[in-house]
């Protein structure tokens, strides 16, 4: 589980996230939503330890995101939205280093690495004998998301995980994580496809300028707002509401 | 990386990631995409082969006494350590992609600079042992020396290069502390150009020091000596090899001393700040937009005569790239001003050094065909950049190959490096030799200038930014480097030749119809040369 007190990020004057406080209980997948700069990535960016909050605290599975920040990095897996790897080695050479990380004997990471390669559909031979830097964009995020979830966190972070994900991998993923979280995994999944997250997410958490607008289940806050569908009230909520007009506007420019 | 049934500690798992990363790069430009690299590191096999061909000049040290040559080793082991770490210590330390890769795993970030700098002292001990290779012998050789010479200059080696890369970290570490992170990527560049420079110095002022001196040897009252870093370490040598008095045992403690000492602050105490230096590396937000440092190339650039020089629109937007690239990105600043510092230098301690007429006259012709030449390196460095695939916009471009932008870059290298630098020298040799009478030796090399600048982009491979940082670090530029001295000191020789025969003014006529015809064969060429394929 993931608690989060007034959890507040300031690059220099800027704040880039403000006194953001919220709870997600084991098994729950919440939607983090917010347009370009709101501050998403800065939160999970702290909530796995890589940036050190300003002030405020969080827990992920009880332990102390700033004094023990080593217990929550082995409880947490995250899925960047770089997707970055170190092109430079095999696919497996990659996943073997994450899960040495991870202190998961050889032969234990080389059989769950089996498992998620079957999975994602993934010929064995690709992982060893081609350099990731030679993967395609969608084969590359299918091995950033198994260095992920190879040593089987409680926690998972995935930002914007299916770019680059053909339309059936995207469905394979949308049902693992929910199969993820029947397990009572808690998953927190920033993304811009609205409708992925209205379908696969039981409660959004919406915010801008690093401060939280909304916190509810999709269907409550779209009903309670009368948007019609999550994107509406995504929009209505962080000011693009103007935005058809805007690109109307946009587009009487070239005309000849 | 192989297959492993036990379980490896977090650091030799990292150490094991860091070497591999730093044999093959960290992107797989470059290398065989379709099959795992079996021969990995073959560029650096081919620049300890250069460092062990370089290494051949220890023999001229055949008869001196030991001292001598260690001094020599050691001087020219920290000019080429203190510049091969330099110039990685950047990429290897803060590297931005690795944050999403590693700092989300459960690793110290103790752990994490100690298996940087394992690899980074691993794979500078190698350089070291290329370069020292003869000079073992040689030292073995000689009636001071004896068996157990190899031994002490292999420890002492070690302890330089020890000394040499927590000198270098710790430089970034207070950086970190002392200015932050607002100012940190612009520290750091500068940081590493001053321990580059400071290196270089050292080796090339060490072996001067001892000539000044007129004696060769550790003279009991030369208490000035216990501030060369290399004398250190050939004090070692001689004290381990027990031909040394307590002067040598003085020296080598000092070393040693000062490299615990160095060691103990860079990845002790201040392995805390390395963390804190990772984690603003992450952080997007700069403090405040800075307008009108970004506005002041453009200004430039609508000055004439760079107006009229930029007149064609790709070759402005390339100059400004270009100059956005020098004076903004991190990564082009690390490789590029660290790198050609070296080569700026060299002139100037060659101009402090002259004393008679001829050789004020080589002197000066050097130093101007020495900077004449400077484009070709750092139009070289410049075709590097961790945003290589942005490079695939001019591709995109209606242009039907890279020469209009090579013309902006070449003029940004012109304007922003060469035309300072040559600057300074004539300066330096104004001042230097009290007057003008040797200004004139200027001329071959600013001559010259115009053909170099060209040589690099003539063959329309050359395009700005267009190729990975893994690129770049190759045994062929070193070569060609070597190519550039020694045509530089053909150039020097042939001009001082024409001023002692009284034939300077031909000669430089000659010079001149000679570059003005090659000038334009080469842009010809040039202009009509078309995009290469993509790998």
């Amino acid at each position: 589980m993931i608690s989060v007190q007034q959890l507040t990020k300031k690059f220099g004057a800027q704040v880039a996230v403000d006194a953001l406080s919220f709870e997600v209980p084991a098994g729950q997948i919440v939607g983090f939503l917010g347009p370009n700069g709101a501050g998403k990535t800065t939160t999970l960016k702290m909530l796995t330890g890589m940036l050190e909050p300003t002030s405020g605290a969080a827990s992920i599975q009880g332990f102390d995101l700033v004094r023990q920040t080593l217990d929550v990095k082995r409880h947490v897996g995250f899925v960047p939205e770089s997707g970055a790897v170190f092109e430079s080695l095999t696919g497996l050479e990659y996943l073997q280093m994450v899960a040495a990380l991870y202190g998961i004997p050889g032969q234990a990471a080389l059989e769950r690495i089996k498992q998620f390669i079957a999975f994602f559909d993934l010929s064995f031979e690709t992982l060893t004998d081609k350099l990731l830097g030679a993967y395609s964009k969608g084969m590359r995020r299918k091995v950033v998301i198994t260095a992920a979830l190879l040593h089987n966190p409680p926690v998972v972070f995935f930002d914007e995980p299916l770019d680059g994900l053909d339309a059936n991998a995207a469905v394979g993923f949308k049902t693992l994580i929910q199969t993820l979280a029947r397990e009572g995994k808690t998953i927190v999944y920033s993304s811009h496809i609205l409708d992925v997250v209205e379908r696969v997410c039981e409660r959004v958490i919406i915010i801008d300028k690093g401060k939280m607008l909304l916190d509810g289940a999709p269907e409550e806050l779209v009903a309670a707002h009368g948007s019609g569908t999550l994107e509406r009230l995504f929009t209505q909520m962080t000011g693009g509401s103007e935005l058809e007009q805007r690109a109307a506007d946009f587009a009487k420019t070239f005309r000849p | 990386m192989k297959e492993n049934s036990s379980v490896l500690p977090p650091g030799r798992v990292l150490r094991r990631l860091f070497l591999t990363l730093f044999l093959r790069g960290r992107s797989s430009r470059g290398l065989q995409k379709s099959g795992a690299p079996k021969t990995v590191g073959s560029k650096l096999a081919l620049t300890l082969l250069f460092y062990s061909l370089f290494g051949l000049m220890a023999t001229m040290f055949i008869g001196q006494p030991l001292f001598v040559l260690t001094v020599y080793l050691h001087s020219m082991t920290l000019a080429f350590l203190g510049m091969f770490i330099a110039s990685s210590a950047g990429e290897v330390l803060f590297n931005k992609e690795e944050a999403d890769i590693l700092m989300h795993r459960p690793i110290d970030a103790r752990s994490l600079l100690w298996s940087k700098i394992g690899v980074m002292v691993q794979v500078s001990l190698w350089v070291a042992a290329a370069f020292n290779l003869v000079g073992l012998v040689v030292g073995a050789a000689s009636p001071d020396g004896g068996w157990l010479f190899p031994l002490a200059h292999i420890l002492s080696t070690a302890t330089e290069a020890l000394f040499c890369t927590s000198c270098i970290v710790l430089t970034y570490q207070l950086c970190l502390r002392w200015f932050g992170r607002e100012r940190l990527d612009a520290l750091m560049t500068t940081a590493q150009v001053i321990v580059a420079v400071v290196v270089v110095m050292g080796g090339q002022l060490a072996p001067q020091l001892f000539r000044f001196r007129g004696r060769i040897g550790v003279p009991a009252h030369s208490w000035w000596m216990a501030f060369i870093p290399p004398v250190w370490f050939a004090g070692f040598d001689e004290a381990l090899t027990g031909h040394g008095g307590p002067m040598s045992w003085i020296l080598a403690s000092v070393g040693v001393g000062i490299t615990a000492g160095l060691l103990l602050l860079a990845f002790g105490k201040l392995a805390r700040d390395y963390e804190r230096g990772l984690q603003t590396l992450q952080e997007a937000a700069p403090a405040r937009p800075q307008r009108s440092r970004r506005r002041w190339a453009e200004k430039l650039a609508n000055v004439q005569p760079l107006r009229w020089w930029l007149r064609d629109p790709v070759s402005r937007a390339s100059f400004l790239l270009m100059t956005a690239y020098l004076t903004r990105d991190r990564d082009v600043k690390l490789r590029v001003y660290p790198g050609l510092a070296p080569f700026l230098v060299m002139p100037v301690v060659f101009l402090v050094g002259m004393r008679s007429g001829v050789t004020i006259d080589f002197g000066v012709a050097f130093s101007s065909a020495y900077l004449a030449a400077m484009p070709v390196l750092a139009l070289n460095l410049l075709q590097y950049s961790q945003q290589w695939q942005a490079a695939d916009v001019f591709r995109s471009a209606p242009l039907i190959g890279p020469a209009r932008l090579c013309h902006g870059a070449r003029r940004a290298v012109l304007c922003f490096l060469i035309f300072p630098a040559l600057l300074v020298v004539s300066l330096l040799v104004w001042f230097g030799s009290g007057g003008g009478q040797f200004l004139a030796m200027l001329l071959p090399g600013i001559i010259a200038l115009p053909i170099y600048s060209l040589l690099p982009v003539v063959r329309g491979r050359w395009a700005p930014l267009s190729q990975p940082t893994e690129e770049a670090r190759s045994a062929g530029r070193a070569v060609s480097m070597m190519g550039v001295m020694l045509s530089s000191m053909a150039l020097a020789g042939v001009a001082v030749a024409a001023r002692t025969l009284g034939i300077l003014p031909w000669f430089l006529l000659v010079e001149a119809i000679l570059s003005i015809a090659l000038y334009v064969i080469l842009r010809s060429s040039m202009n009509a040369a078309r995009w290469q394929p993509l790998e």
